[in-house]
């Protein structure tokens, strides 16, 4: 397993040079190349800005240098292994370990580590709410249906199932906000953000004080979090709930089923005690299929509910067309996306006893 | 996959050396793909988008069909029609009605409609009316002035681009007798704009999953088909492709590469080209089983080309997967271009369905139901025919679950 483990990570850091290097040919094949903010802000910026600007990019990625070199040496300021560079062009002493330097972002005027380490918690919490939310929906209704096979409920679930897992995002989100949180409307939630303005000076529990009920941080946030949770649940839940109902009629199914019926066992205690654990592995499967996806709904759910994660970052990024931004958030979002099927294949081997990596 | 273990069917049996009643394999899937209820409901929904889409100009239109002003006739509404109006109407009622009277005859049917399209650009180049800048307002000013002996409207007498500069109040507006359903932040009338977009829903779906589909049995293909080193470098290239999140890659597409001139193709490419390796994935476990059949071998010790045995000899066999997911690769497209419409990186100024859902919550806190309501609707019923049409078109390609 440990062997497995090692193989993995050293085989993410291919993948993850592939990654960046997609994302950094697009920018550097766009028009103006990696120095391209230069050519946008031309006339609308000072001087000394522009020359700052060009200053850094020169350093940073040599402009007039290939666009290979150029990445190699963008590569080089982010690993943690590499070569120290400083204010001088041609290259420091080779360093085993350095702080890696995401670079700084001129479209927001602050250095990106700063803005990842503040956007990406957010949407890893979102995420971490989401994923237990659909795969306990999931379960729920992939064995409620599995047991009525056939039946006028199974047929009507399986279609309703297919109806909400067509649903655009961006359909749901405009719905549940314009009617739930608008004040021309139902006025039940937030309209946007993940805490109050004065979330800071609430406590964390809900309490009662002098003024009557304060709901507190925890309540706050939940409140906050809703809308958003189910536009990002409902797509998942309805596909994983069309597996788990297959999975869970194939094990039905099954040789060790019929056994377990025979020695007498009812319906009952054969589904939960021995299909029910058998049918969760393609689920793990697909739940880590299901995370990049997330990623990629929080884009949307964020902007819908201007709640500022990685999702807005990287619609910000694209739309300043800040090319330190983007390639800096293909890097994180790559990365968080590899360790999640990492875990999940991890976790598989986990569950079931006879997947052997070695 | 299912038919990598069955016998191999011939994708057409030619009536002459077929019985009288037998049917091509494809042809039995594709009844069988049709026959539940709900892929009837969906090809229906899909059919009369195509209709809206071909019939759009004439449906949704500010020029009238008929007008007799100051004591001239004339049809302005005809001579609004532009060359993408024209050849999608001769390709909706020449293919139609050749599919209807001689359907068997494929290739000379195509030759035909090319024919036909080729004569109608040229005649529309010779006698078209030139382009120009058309004033939507004259007509009304007309009317208002008492200008107008008579007047034909067309169904919604308005176009999707008509902002209503004379008119400033029909803005904003919600349902009502005038504005079926309502109108946009800059006036012009929804459901014209609805209809009109199905146009872009339409292409979006066919072209960008078409370029996904070429890229993907190509690259599947040569993968399957050579193995060894270019199947290893080939999945290294998937792996890369499936691990950077779709929508990241589109937008950072559509943002590096903007086009004002040719945005919507390049639109369709970009969804194209991240959408490929799933099709790759099919194609490729089907030519790793495939190219060791005894047929492969034996197109291959014939010496036909390589493009040959690719895809006359092997694609029939192994296309099943792709035929499965097609439809599903649709809806994808469509939620693709929504979404991008609905961030504001996608078609500028043309009408589209996720755009217009954009409008719904405008700024200064409003919600516009009937912005929100019915684009997403459309979408929405879109997304789901294509679903339903993709599960049923798996059922009848199942073999354990054909009758």
């Amino acid at each position: 397993m440990t062997n497995y483990i090692i193989r993995r990570i050293l085989l993410m850091f291919p993948t993850l040079l592939g990654m960046t290097l997609v994302t950094f040919l697009i920018m550097g094949l766009s028009p103006g190349g990696v120095g391209g903010t230069l050519l946008n802000a031309q006339g609308t910026m000072k001087a000394e800005a522009a020359k700052a600007q060009r200053e850094y990019l020169e350093r940073r990625f040599g402009l007039n240098k290939p666009l290979i070199v150029q990445y190699v040496r963008w590569l080089n300021e982010i690993s943690p292994v590499g070569f120290e560079t400083g204010s001088d062009q041609n290259g420091g002493t080779f360093r085993w370990l350095k702080t890696p330097d995401l670079g700084y972002s001129f479209s927001k005027g602050r250095p990106v580590a700063s803005m990842v380490a503040e956007a990406l918690p957010i949407t890893l919490l979102l995420n971490v709410v989401t994923l237990p939310i659909t795969i306990l929906i999931a379960l729920a209704a992939g064995i409620f249906a599995a047991r009525r096979k056939g039946g006028v409920i199974d047929v009507a679930s399986g279609t309703v199932l297919l109806a909400l897992w067509s649903i655009p995002t961006i359909w749901a989100g405009v719905m549940l906000i314009g009617f739930l949180a608008n004040r021309n409307y139902l006025y039940w939630f937030p309209t946007g953000g993940l805490h109050d303005t004065l979330a800071d000076s609430m406590s964390f529990l809900p309490m009662h004080g002098p003024g009557g009920w304060y709901r507190g941080w925890l309540l706050d946030t939940c409140w906050h979090l809703a809308l958003p949770v189910i536009c990002l649940t409902y797509g998942g839940f309805a596909f994983l709930a069309r597996l788990t109902r297959g999975a869970i009629l194939d094990n039905l199914a099954s040789d060790y089923a019929r056994t377990a019926r025979a020695k007498g066992l009812d319906e009952r205690t054969t589904l939960f005690r021995h299909v029910f654990r058998n049918s969760l592995l393609p689920l793990i499967t697909f739940s880590a299929g299901i995370l990049p996806a997330l990623l990629s709904g929080a884009v949307v759910v964020e902007y819908i509910f201007s709640i500022h994660g990685m999702g807005l970052l990287i619609l910000d990024g694209v739309r300043a067309r800040d090319r330190e931004l983007v390639l800096d958030e293909a890097l994180v979002v790559g990365f968080v996306g590899l360790v999640s099927y990492l875990l999940a294949d991890i976790l598989y081997a986990v569950a079931d006893p006879r997947v052997s990596y070695e | 996959m299912s038919s990598g273990a069955g016998p191999i069917y011939p994708l057409a049996v030619s009536p002459a050396e077929a019985p009288a009643e037998h049917r091509s394999y494809f042809a039995e899937v594709a009844r069988d793909a049709v026959a539940p209820r709900s892929a009837k409901l969906a090809l229906a929904w899909i059919a009369c988008v195509a209709a809206m889409a071909v019939l759009a100009p004439l449906i949704a239109n500010s020029n009238p069909c008929l007008i007799n002003m100051d004591g001239h006739w004339s049809s302005p509404l005809l001579r609004s029609l532009n060359w993408t109006d024209l050849a999608l109407l001769i390709v909706a009622v020449v293919g139609g009605a050749l599919g209807c009277v001689r359907r068997k005859k494929f290739w000379p049917n195509m030759t035909l409609l090319a024919a036909c399209l080729i004569v109608m650009s040229v005649v529309y180049g010779f006698f078209g009316p030139p382009p120009q800048n058309v004033v939507y307002e004259q007509y009304r000013d007309a009317m208002r002035q008492g200008r107008v002996q008579f007047v034909l409207h067309a169904p919604i007498p308005y176009s999707p681009s008509d902002r209503f500069r004379d008119e400033p109040d029909t803005r904003l507006l919600p349902p009502s007798r005038h504005h079926l359903l309502g109108t946009e932040a800059f006036g012009a009338d929804v459901l014209s704009r609805m209809i009109h977009a199905c146009r872009i829903i339409l292409a979006m779906g066919f072209v960008a999953s078409g370029i996904a589909v070429i890229i993907g049995v190509v690259v599947g293909g040569l993968m399957g088909y050579f193995s060894g080193i270019v199947d290893i470098l080939g999945m290294r290239l998937i792996e890369i492709f499936e691990a950077i999140p779709t929508l990241f890659l589109m937008i950072t597409l559509v943002a590096f590469f903007p086009s004002e001139d040719y945005r919507l193709l390049m639109l369709m490419v970009i969804i194209g080209i991240t959408g490929w390796t799933g099709y790759a994935r099919f194609t490729r476990a089907e030519y790793l089983s495939l190219r060791s059949r005894d047929f492969v071998q034996a197109a291959q010790a014939a010496g036909l080309p390589l493009h040959s045995v690719l895809f006359r000899h092997m694609l029939p066999n192994g296309i099943t997967p792709v035929v499965i997911n097609l439809s599903f690769g649709i809806a994808a497209a469509i939620i693709a271009e929504s979404t991008l419409s609905f961030l504001q990186l996608g078609v500028i100024d043309q009408p589209s369905w996720g755009a217009m859902l954009s409008q719904a919550t405008g700024q200064g806190g409003d919600f516009l139901w009937w912005m929100a309501l019915f684009p997403g609707l459309a979408i929405f019923l879109t997304v789901f025919a294509y679903v339903l049409l993709g599960e049923s078109v798996n059922d009848a390609l199942d073999p354990r679950r054909r009758r």
